[in-house]
């Protein structure tokens, strides 16, 4: 009986172990096969990248990229020459046209999936790169353009990058670092790096989001002061490094200050929402939209609640309460110019 | 889409088409379904300001806004709302008490013994008699008696303030304490709910509509004491906290300490929302909106209809459904015997190192395990085991058949001779807080997330809790005894 019963034990085990397709080895083969895709994809987009915004790709920046160290990088760059995808030419790394291709690839899934995890399902956008690094590889182009289909063709991610259409050049990253700003002159967020995680997380944390129209107010040692959305922001350069503008000469510094956001208004007060802050975006953003914070509504406080937060707001005869850090991404004016409506 | 019967060249067309749309959405400025939703807003104002007449400012919600400017005014909102929940609960407890007797003596003193006979004469064989009788007929007897009335009182008084429209400004007086640990301000509701039944309360999760939030609370509903808990708590703590003090003190005291149970339950809500919302529950959807309807006169009528049968009766089927199956493991496993012993003895003597060394003993973990159904069954339980292992049979009515003591001092004597102390009172009730909701709450959970992995989350998260806080009392215990 004994004996019988090892058996079977025996099989079973090497069934788990060995079985095609499920089995233990056959997953252990296939996570394998996909780790060293996906460090040879990284490569290609590292270099892609680089090439893009005009910086020698070398070993040891590879080698960076990946955590991995220069001579596994070494080992990992002559099997990808190998494999047609890259060429050393005068010293240097080139792209191979199939190469290129797949580059291309990896960066428009990758942007692509991170404006999906924005706009519908309001994952935590901390969580937005590392999510899209893992899932650009594993995307096909079938459906990378169904995705990209399904969000109606967007031009740009949440951090602000260009999406490249398919077949389509990539453009290099836009504007200067909030570092080099000059004072006082307003300001277009254009890119927000989403690169180390720590200090994206950082930065948005604070609330800074691509779209938003800034300004530098001060400059010290070790500090940017920067004012944006009716508030001050005050960083550290390394975070300000992050933080890519374009100057926007149509908008007045005075306009910029004058910006009043809904949770300054006080019970009794009544303002015209003017626009939704582009810090609010995806479910966020819809379900305020459907509760009628549309431009031109007249809204006014109800009540506050006992612990001073959130705030009841009346908003086209209904009422609605908000937290406070919702309420601050509605921008308002206090001239409440009586609508044809009422 | 284009269909199968078109030509290359009406493709060619199509897919020319597409190009055009999509080359013009890219030239619109800002995001088109915003556009759409400004559109159908002015559109919408427009239709309403040729149709509707508003005859001065009499339309004002006066009356309205002065009841808002009080409930939830800084001075009396959170007066007002204490004491309106102390006396729902006074008035379900107290309320209860009548028709629950009423229930028992129809369906433990009367039809019980009616059944006995009846299958006895039928010709059952004892066995069966007591698997059908003994343990499944009286297992649900209990839970419906103890269960129904309290749910009967409880839920359409809940549903008439929610129906006048006060629970919503209840979320918004304590929205700020349930920010602070990453819920939803409605969580207020559904943890109230749950001090009726957490089953029901998972189900009210409903009117959270932030995923994320909406799983924090379904998770951590059954740190609200349930009803199937209030009895087993208001026992224990008359019956061991109360005789620590003067008898004049008793009922305060003991009062005291089941209002303290209930207000750690809060506070460990609190704190597993807040620990699951910087853990498991990072990467899940956040987003907060609270409507604050007009008040309006409760419909009587149809409340009462609507929450006897949508959540008393959902309520009292899935615990009957599973009351059953547990009353004739319970019979089972006190009647068949193995070794000399039954199954529940071995069980008792198994659990009791692991169950001594928290602070409690194995019959009474033993009865949480069979008890798992309906937290009702658990004292009744703990009396028929108890009177098992001590072998006093001066008591009780036979192996397997659960009852219930009249006079509170034949149970303490009994507990006593079952080696219980004031520390096993104490780490019962810590314990009956905090365990796995019953079976019916984590089936429900398992419903409204459709995820094994949360309701297994669910379940094993207040266990633990429960394992970890009776051990580390029963360690300061006795480290100052």
């Amino acid at each position: 009986m004994l004996p019988l019963i090892f058996i079977i034990c025996a099989c079973a085990f090497g069934l788990w172990i060995c079985w095609p397709k499920v089995g233990l080895l056959a997953r252990r083969t296939q996570a394998r096969l996909l780790a060293a895709r996906s460090q040879r994809e990284d490569v290609l987009k590292h270099v892609l990248k680089c090439e893009v915004n005009k910086q020698p790709p070398t070993i040891n920046s590879v080698a960076g990229v990946l955590g991995v160290t220069p001579n596994r990088a070494a080992d990992l760059l002559s099997g990808m020459e190998q494999r047609g995808l890259i060429s050393h030419q005068d010293g240097c790394l080139h792209l191979r046209p199939s190469g290129r291709e797949l580059a291309m690839h990896v960066v428009r899934a990758h942007r692509l999936w991170e404006s999906y995890l924005a706009d519908q399902t309001g994952v935590a956008e901390a969580q937005w790169h590392p999510q899209a690094e893992r899932q650009e590889h594993l995307l096909s182009p079938q459906q990378t353009e169904a995705l990209a289909a399904q969000l109606g063709h967007p031009l740009r991610d949440p951090h602000g990058d260009a999406i490249p259409a398919a077949g389509e050049e990539l453009k290099s990253d836009v504007g200067q670092s909030l570092n080099t700003a000059s004072l006082n002159v307003p300001l277009l967020i254009g890119h927000i790096e989403d690169e180390p995680e720590a200090i994206f997380a950082q930065l948005s944390a604070l609330g800074l989001r691509p779209g938003m129209k800034a300004c530098v107010t001060g400059k010290s040692e070790g500090e940017v002061r920067l004012w944006a959305d009716g508030r001050e922001y005050k960083l550290s350069p390394i975070l300000a490094n992050n933080i890519a503008v374009v100057p926007l000469p149509e908008v007045r510094a005075e306009d910029l200050f004058g910006e009043e956001f809904l949770d300054r208004l006080k019970t009794g007060e009544r303002a015209r929402v003017v626009a939704l802050s582009p810090a609010c975006r995806g479910p966020e953003r819809r379900r305020l939209l459907d509760l009628g914070f549309v431009p031109g509504t007249i809204v006014e406080v109800e009540m506050t609640s006992p612990l001073n937060d959130p705030v009841a707001y009346r908003v086209r005869g209904s009422v609605v309460a908000l937290r406070s850090e919702q309420a601050r991404l509605i921008q308002i004016a206090r001239e409440v110019t009586v609508p044809a409506t009422a | 889409m284009i269909t199968s019967s078109s030509t290359p060249e009406s493709v060619a067309q199509a897919e020319e088409i597409l190009r055009e749309a999509q080359r013009w959405r890219q030239q619109i400025p800002g995001d088109l379904h915003e556009h759409v939703v400004e559109a159908i807003y002015s559109q919408a104002a427009r239709l309403a300001s040729r149709a509707v007449t508003r005859p001065g400012l009499a339309a004002q919600p006066t009356l309205d806004r002065t009841i808002d400017r009080i409930v939830t005014s800084r001075m009396w909102g959170f007066p007002i709302m204490l004491l309106l929940f102390a006396l729902m609960f006074w008035l379900t407890i107290s309320g209860s008490n009548v028709p629950s007797g009423l229930l028992a003596s129809l369906l433990v003193d009367q039809l019980y013994p009616m059944l006995r006979e009846g299958a006895t004469s039928v010709g059952f064989p004892w066995w069966l008699r007591g698997v059908l009788v003994d343990g499944m007929y009286l297992a649900t007897a209990w839970v419906v008696s103890v269960m129904l009335p309290p749910m009967a009182i409880f839920f359409p008084m809940f549903t008439l303030l929610e129906d006048f429209g006060y629970l919503p400004r209840v979320a918004f007086n304590l929205d700020h304490l349930f920010k602070k640990a990453g819920a939803h301000g409605k969580q207020s509701m559904t943890t109230m709910m749950g001090f009726g039944c957490n089953a029901a309360g998972v189900v009210a999760t409903r009117i959270i509509d932030s995923p994320r939030e909406r799983l924090i609370a379904i998770i951590t509903n059954n740190f609200a004491l349930c009803n199937g808990r209030w009895p087993t708590q208001f026992l224990i703590a008359t019956l061991f906290i109360g005789s620590l003090v003067p008898a004049h003190w008793a009922g305060l005291v003991s009062a005291g300490a089941v209002t303290g149970v209930a207000a750690l339950g809060i506070g460990f809500t609190l704190l597993s929302a807040w620990a699951l919302s910087r853990t498991v529950l990072k990467g899940e959807v956040s987003t907060f909106s609270l409507e604050l309807p007009p008040y309006r006169p409760p419909r009587i009528w149809q409340t009462l209809y609507t929450s006897l049968i949508d959540r008393t009766m959902f309520v009292l089927w899935r615990a009957i459904v599973f009351a059953l199956p547990a009353g004739a493991v319970i019979w089972l496993s006190a009647n068949i015997h193995v070794g000399g012993n039954s199954i529940a003895e071995h069980l008792v003597g198994g659990l009791d190192p692991v169950a001594l060394f928290v602070g409690l003993n194995g019959v009474i973990l033993l009865a949480y395990i069979v008890a798992i159904p309906a937290n009702e069954i658990i004292i009744p339980t703990i009396l028929m085991l108890t009177v098992m292992v001590t072998g006093s049979h001066e008591v009780g009515q036979g192996a397997g058949v659960m009852f219930e003591l009249d006079s509170d001092q034949a149970v303490k004597s009994l507990l006593t001779a079952g080696g219980w102390t004031t520390l096993t009172a104490v780490n019962l009730m810590l314990f009956s807080l905090l365990h796995n909701p019953c079976s019916t709450t984590i089936y429900t959970i398992y419903k409204e997330t459709g995820s094994a992995r949360w309701a297994a989350l669910a379940a094993l998260l207040p266990l633990g809790m429960g394992f970890l806080v009776t051990f580390l009392v029963a360690q300061i215990w006795r480290f100052f005894s």
